[in-house]
């Protein structure tokens, strides 16, 4: 064999494998970026956790685990770990059940896909900054869901939504589902297209029902995609700012506080850069521990 | 495949597509809210008086830049790095590809003190590049789990074939990955704009700057400008919108393909 004809991966022999040409220097570039951007700034912050400081000050004091201390015994830390908690249950269970459905509504042959589509996927490519003022008109006083209640004799019902404590970390929900059913639909629209035709036609054959066959073989089939989703909405809600900063930032009496906002406040807006970089560790130990923790879940049901 | 509601009757067809209908028509409402508000008051004069605060220009203009760096980046280190994990040979490769994985669960917020005191340090505070480089490295991952999967499903007899005829790993990059890549590319492309174009938190922090300042900055642009005047600031909202919208309208079956790429192997 000439030396030019070395194999590449997909190869079946170890022979050959071995003398494949070394990709290292191909995924050094993005790998050294990457790691070293992001661990850099990972470990930086774990030892900035350690400091009392404001960020400009030279002389920073070293407090230990202190701010680590202080972070058990503050209620706002609490108050937002509970936020997120219900957050993601929450707009989980909604996005999961509306991109479902419309996914299996889609799959069965309704006019105008396309419409539909751009229509529900439309919220999920415009920056949730940009629309922060719309919905902030859009749940007052004199916005449209009060128009609307108004409109169809629940006149009662209507509220400034943003302003009461009660439903401001409601509303935000509504949001996320707003911008998220897009993303949602389209991958169980996608992993719909994967069943195998002849479950579902073996179903049809046994005369079973719509709902049977959606719970029995459709729901079942589209189960990866359930979990990348879990994970995906579990990061995502721990990575939450933008709507809760811009839309209510974390009010009214931080009835929707969320770690991403209270890390902010803390850090940029009262300079407190220490205790803010606590928060940060906690924030990312959380999001790793999650997503192995849904990823096991998953091989456990799935050796199961 | 078959339909996955087998709805036969008519009267059921007219019912499916009424409750379509009436779970689609929620998305729109908040669209149909941000134009009713920025025509409200003055009507079309709030567009005019926005425009003609001559900041427009400027911020799209820095969202362009700061999103074609961030694409020039993502694209060239997620494939270079596919062709490297998918084929060919690195020793202990899995582990570099789960360090990598792991930043996908990076929030920004994470990165802001460290960044701040570094970029200040290194004077890249208040340029475009320290949005620029962090936006990169948190996207990059994704992109190479998109890239890689991709650059698996490529034949290697074609790259065996080209190496039997001489060519360097350079130029099997460059004749056969990057030209049987395309549609990858293109999604990676499309999703890293979308991430870039909707980024708020790094230029909130990092560009202080109004000649630096980017599009999701326009809306608390306005609101210091015009504080009582919401029509004024949903005009500017509009604005900001209309070119995400027209964008994605315009890739819609690229975007679908490229998300699908990546949830299904």
């Amino acid at each position: 064999m000439p030396s030019g004809a070395r194999r590449f991966a997909g190869t079946t022999s170890r022979t050959r494998s071995r003398i494949r040409p070394n990709g290292l220097p191909w995924i050094l570039p993005a790998f050294v970026f990457v790691v070293g951007f992001l661990y850099y700034a990972v470990g930086y912050t774990g030892y900035i956790s350690t400091l009392d400081w404001d960020g400009l000050s030279p002389d920073a004091e070293s407090v230990g685990l202190g701010n680590y201390r202080e972070m058990l015994a503050d209620p706002v830390f609490w108050t937002a770990l509970r936020h997120t908690a219900v957050f993601w249950a929450v707009t989980f269970v909604g996005l999961t059940v509306l991109g479902f459905t419309l996914a299996a509504i889609m799959h069965s042959g309704v006019k105008f896909p396309t419409l539909h589509k751009v229509i529900i996927f439309t919220p999920t490519v415009l920056a949730p900054a940009t629309m922060a003022p719309v919905f902030r008109l859009y749940f007052a006083d004199d916005g449209m869901i009060n128009d609307i209640l108004r409109g169809v004799g629940l006149g009662g019902l209507a509220r400034p939504w943003l302003a009461d404590a009660d439903t401001a970390l409601p509303a935000l929900m509504l949001i996320t589902i707003w911008q998220w059913t897009g993303l949602w639909f389209i991958l169980y629209y996608a992993a719909m297209t994967q069943i195998q035709p002849e479950l579902l036609e073996a179903a049809r054959l046994d005369r079973a029902g719509n709902l049977r066959a959606l719970w029995y073989i459709v729901w079942p089939g589209c189960r990866g995609t359930t979990v990348a989703l879990a994970m995906l909405s579990f990061i995502g809600t721990l990575k939450t700012f933008d709507i809760p900063h811009l839309v209510t930032d974390g009010g009214p009496h931080r009835a929707t506080e969320f770690l991403g906002t209270y890390i902010y406040r803390v850090g940029i807006r009262q300079a407190h850069i220490g205790y803010a970089a606590a928060l940060s560790v906690v924030l990312l130990v959380l999001a790793i521990v999650g997503a192995v923790v849904i990823g096991r879940t998953n091989r456990a049901r799935a050796g199961a | 495949m078959p339909e996955v509601l087998e709805v036969r009757q008519r009267s059921s067809r007219i019912v499916l597509q009424v409750v379509l209908a009436l779970l689609t028509v929620p998305f729109l409402l908040p669209l149909v809210e941000m134009v009713r508000g920025a025509l409200s008051g003055i009507g079309f004069e709030n567009f005019v008086v926005v425009w003609e605060t001559g900041v427009i220009p400027t911020f799209f203009k820095n969202s362009i830049l700061l999103s074609l760096g961030v694409i020039v980046l993502v694209y060239a280190g997620s494939m270079t790095a596919a062709f490297g994990f998918a084929k060919l040979r690195v020793f202990g490769k899995e582990v570099y590809f789960w360090m990598m994985l792991v930043a996908l669960t990076l929030p920004e917020v994470v990165l802001l003190s460290p960044l701040f005191v570094t970029f200040i340090e290194l004077e890249l505070y208040n340029t475009l590049f320290a949005v620029i480089l962090p936006l990169a490295a948190l996207q990059l991952p994704f992109a190479v789990l998109l890239a890689r999967n991709y650059v698996a499903g490529v034949p290697s007899d074609l790259m065996d074939a080209s190496r039997i005829d001489g060519a360097n790993l350079v130029q099997v990059f460059w004749y056969v990955i990057v030209p049987l890549t395309k549609p990858i590319a293109s999604a990676i492309a499309v999703l890293t704009l979308i991430n870039s174009w909707n980024s708020y938190l790094l230029p909130l922090v990092f560009l202080q700057d109004r000649s630096r300042q980017v599009v999701t900055l326009l809306p608390q642009f306005f609101i210091g400008e015009y504080t009582n005047d919401q029509t004024k600031i949903l005009a500017a909202a509009v604005m900001a919108a209309i070119p995400t919208v027209l964008a994605y309208v315009g890739v819609q079956k690229h975007f679908e393909r490229g998300l699908s790429a990546g949830a299904l192997k």
